[in-house]
């Protein structure tokens, strides 16, 4: 028995570093830092400067009485919400479609999805500038102006008319198509690992391709679908980067295309470099994160995927 | 036994006397020689004590930001640490300054990355950026307090304009010296107003006695821009870090700042009056809706220069007077003959420009300009990279304070005055600028600067050092008298920036310069710290009509 714990604490060992060095220290970090004045990048001088909840409370403050805080928790719940949809299903579909064709033909389909997330950021992101630019430089608007659709450049990310859904299409679907290769990864070889047997059965039993996917297919990946529902929800609550990108060049709206983890980065590191500030904002966000998870995980029934399987199975 | 512990007790002894006669003061303490005010004096005593503590080089880094034209915000530094090394050499002293740069367009992503470096102690020692920036740096102890320095070398400060002094100044104390400012003048196009038939003759002065105002400008735009003449009626800047649109503000005659009570000022009468401007003008067409995202290169500058429809053109470009030799360095201009883009000829930047002051707002007011010097500051943690840093701290300190001395001399400043486009700081490089003997050894490039310096500058002199640009700078220099500073108050970044997304807002047509105001105030009162720092006066006119 005690060499079987021995065994175990040492394979959990390393993670365990890992997990405590990567990911709770900086939270701890975090949190302290939350209760400092710590701005202007300032550690020397501000590390030890204690100010209670001031920094949550004026961040209460701001969500009360800022127009633009407010819209941040709006486009928060917004962006997470169908950006998550669009991955999840978005990849389940991919998943789906590449399972079904021919095996080379997908690999090169699924190469061809890989490309955004294969991409670096900002040479994503300057493909999206020039495709969204609001003037005849815009791809799109060279196309639907040649095709007659519209008359004059439609600046849909910044135009007042189109907020609050112009900016937030414009996240959703930049992150929509970086975000669908990774569940179309995860569920492809999901789809691949269920025994091949099973399908052929189903298919001699006169199932359609529909009943295999609603009665093998995705019963059988339920524990994939929730790990890439709880990841990518996760991934989305903390992402960023082709936002901040976006914003940055004026091609979304500030005030309707920054969600909070956008708000975190910008109030720490641009304009006012409130560090103590966004530092209760990632708090909260951390919180919500790991409450979200825990809900998502109980939800979609996480504790039966991990319960160990009975005797007779 | 005995008797070799007391020899070797007694050399022990010699050896530390000895070493604090060579620390250069006696006990132990190192004495870091006091300034005098005389410049070559205090170079070679600072010179002799790095000597004798055995510091033969000295490394510093300079920092700077701006138009490409402005390099001596750099080389200013170089050439001073040159000057100081000769002063070195001619006294048989063996210590050599050298000078490291780095150069950003963007002075204020220079503002962050120094914000960053200095707890990392990886910043530069030298940091040459607007005075906007001086309280809040101060405030956090990023740059030194030069005061005690600059009161010895009271002599050459008094030839600095007194205003700029002051802008080097946060509660009273120096963090900065002067090195460049500008005035920020309404640019006519000539070509344009031609085309119009109206006739500019005595234009600026009309603007300057408040007789010409931005309901005229709202007018001429309107017929520019209707009369097929002009794709825009006026362009302007973007960006919270350019004051130009505070102009507005001041012009209206409201106010950024209270002197008595140290707060910044939200003048609600004067946001709405110049939210209106820019919103009819928005609305009519005449400014582009999506000015504050115009690109600098592609879209703001050949719109300024360019011809209509090639790419576009405008009449009116609240511009700054850098801009005049920008446009002659830069390829801006699409030659409609070549269909390439390059830069203007000074002749031809002086055919397509008229310029005036920044119009008063509305007839009753007056015309303002505005000015954002730059500042020479020196990092709190100047000379870190060097021997014994800790002890001698103060030592770099001084020697910093001294480069920056040498990079105030009247000629550096008088050339950097000439290549980009910016005011004179001293009255001495003002009067060289009305020196033919010495405007023609800068363009015959006999300019006594060291060989790196002068190979750095010689091809932007060559395309700058014009008499047409010199008599640009002389004939602008009265609008100094009408200038107006942003404030310097660490809060004063948020509230400009604030102003950025409101008026891009307004431009838009999201918001109306009402609902705008009310923006304004909103975000700064739901900001618990830029509220205890912010006064917000004066009410919405009722019954206010522009244009």
């Amino acid at each position: 028995m005690l060499k079987r714990r021995g065994t175990i604490a040492f394979f959990l060992s390393l993670s365990l570093f890992i997990v405590i060095l990567f990911y709770v220290i900086p939270l701890a970090l975090t949190v302290y830092i939350s209760f400092t004045p710590m701005k202007n990048w300032n550690v020397p001088r501000y590390l030890t400067e204690f100010v209670s909840v001031k920094n949550y409370h004026r961040l209460f403050h701001l969500l009360k009485f800022d127009p633009d805080t407010r819209n941040v928790v709006l486009t928060t719940i917004v962006f997470v919400l169908f950006t998550l949809t669009i991955n999840v299903l978005g990849g389940l579909g991919l998943a789906l479609a590449t399972y079904f064709i021919d095996e080379k033909l997908s690999a090169t389909y699924q190469v061809l999805w890989l490309l955004p997330r294969m991409t670096p950021v900002a040479v994503y992101s300057l493909l999206w500038y020039y495709f969204l630019h609001p003037t005849t430089l815009g791809i799109l608007n060279s196309i639907l102006m040649s095709l007659g659709v519209i008359k004059a450049p439609v600046d849909i990310g910044m135009d007042p008319a189109l907020m609050p859904w112009g900016a937030w299409s414009v996240i959703i679907f930049v992150n929509g198509l970086v975000g669908v290769s990774y569940g179309m990864i995860i569920l492809y070889s999901a789809f691949k690992s269920i025994p091949r047997e099973l399908i052929i059965a189903s298919r001699v039993d006169g199932a359609s391709t529909w009943h295999i996917i609603r009665k093998i297919l995705i019963p059988l990946s339920k524990w994939h679908i929730t790990f890439v529902t709880v990841w990518q929800l996760l991934s989305l609550l903390t992402s960023y980067a082709h936002t901040f990108l976006l914003v940055e060049w004026r091609i979304v709206d500030p005030s309707w295309g920054q969600p909070w983890a956008l708000y975190v980065f910008n109030t720490a590191f641009v304009g006012a470099k409130d560090q103590g500030l966004a530092a209760a904002a990632a708090v909260i966000l951390s919180i919500i994160g790991i409450l979200l998870g825990i809900l998502a995980l109980k939800v979609l029934g996480y504790e039966k995927m991990m319960t160990e399987p009975r005797g007779d199975i | 036994m005995d008797r070799r512990w007391g020899i070797i007790l007694a050399l022990v002894m010699a050896f530390s006397v000895l070493a604090g006669c060579v620390g250069g003061g006696g006990g132990g303490t190192i004495e870091i020689p006091e300034l005098t005010g005389n410049f070559e004096e205090d170079v070679i005593n600072l010179g002799k004590f790095f000597e004798s503590q055995g510091i033969s080089t000295i490394k510093y880094t300079v920092w700077a930001a701006g138009d490409p034209n402005s390099i001596m915000r750099i080389y200013g530094v170089v050439e001073g640490a040159h000057r100081i090394n000769k002063i070195f050499e001619d006294n048989n002293i063996n210590v050599k300054i050298t000078i490291e740069h780095y150069w950003e367009d963007s002075f204020s992503s220079l503002y962050s990355k120094f914000l960053s470096s200095v707890p990392q102690g990886t910043n530069g020692d030298f940091f040459v950026n607007s005075y906007v920036y001086i309280a809040n740096l101060a405030e956090e102890g990023y740059i030194l307090d030069i005061t005690e320095y600059a009161n010895k070398y009271s002599s050459v400060l008094d030839d600095f304009y007194a205003p700029l002094l002051e802008a080097a100044k946060y509660k009273g104390k120096y963090y900065g010296i002067p090195q460049d400012t500008e005035a920020r003048p309404l640019y006519i196009r000539k070509d344009v107003a031609k085309a119009m038939g109206w006739d500019l003759t005595g234009l600026a002065e009309k603007v300057k006695n408040g007789e010409f105002t931005w309901y005229d400008d709202y007018q001429k735009a309107k017929e520019a821009v209707e009369g097929g003449y002009a794709n825009w009626g006026v362009i302007h800047r973007k960006g919270s870090a350019h004051p130009d649109l505070m102009q507005f503000i001041f012009a209206f005659g409201g106010r950024l700042y209270d002197e008595n009570t140290g707060k910044l000022v939200v003048d609600r009468e004067a946001l709405y009056k110049w939210f209106m401007v820019e919103y009819r003008m928005a609305q009519d067409g005449l400014i582009p809706k999506d000015m504050m995202s115009w690109d600098w290169g592609q879209q703001i500058h050949p719109t300024v220069v360019g011809e209509k429809d090639n790419p576009s053109n405008t009449l009116f470009y609240i511009g700054g007077t850098w801009q005049w030799t920008e446009w002659q360095t830069k390829a801006y201009y699409k030659d409609p003959q070549k269909g390439e883009s390059r830069p203007l000829t000074p002749a031809e930047v002086q055919a397509k420009m008229y310029y005036t002051l920044f119009p008063a707002g509305e007839p009753g007011k007056s015309p303002v300009t505005l000015s954002q010097p730059f500042m020479w500051m020196i990092a709190s943690n100047a000379g870190k990279d060097n021997d014994k840093y800790d002890e001698l701290k103060e030592a770099y300190h001084k020697l910093a304070f001294l480069i920056i001395i040498a990079a105030s001399d009247p000629e550096i400043n008088a050339i950097h005055s000439v290549i980009s486009g910016h005011v004179p700081v001293r009255r001495e490089a003002t009067a060289l600028l009305n020196d033919e003997n010495w405007t023609n050894k800068l363009i015959n490039l006999e300019l006594d600067l060291s060989s790196n310096v002068l190979d750095a500058i010689k091809d932007i002199i060559k395309s700058t050092a014009d008499p047409i640009n010199i008599k640009f700078l002389a004939n602008v220099s009265y609008m100094l008298d009408y200038t107006h500073f942003a404030p310097s108050h660490p809060y004063y970044p948020k509230l400009a920036d604030i102003l950025k997304d409101a008026i891009d807002k307004v431009l838009r047509g999201a918001m109306t310069p009402e609902d705008a105001v009310n923006y304004v105030v909103q975000k700064v009162e739901a900001d618990p710290d830029l509220k205890d720092n912010t006064e917000i006066i004066g009410e919405i006119p009722e019954g206010w009509h522009f244009p």
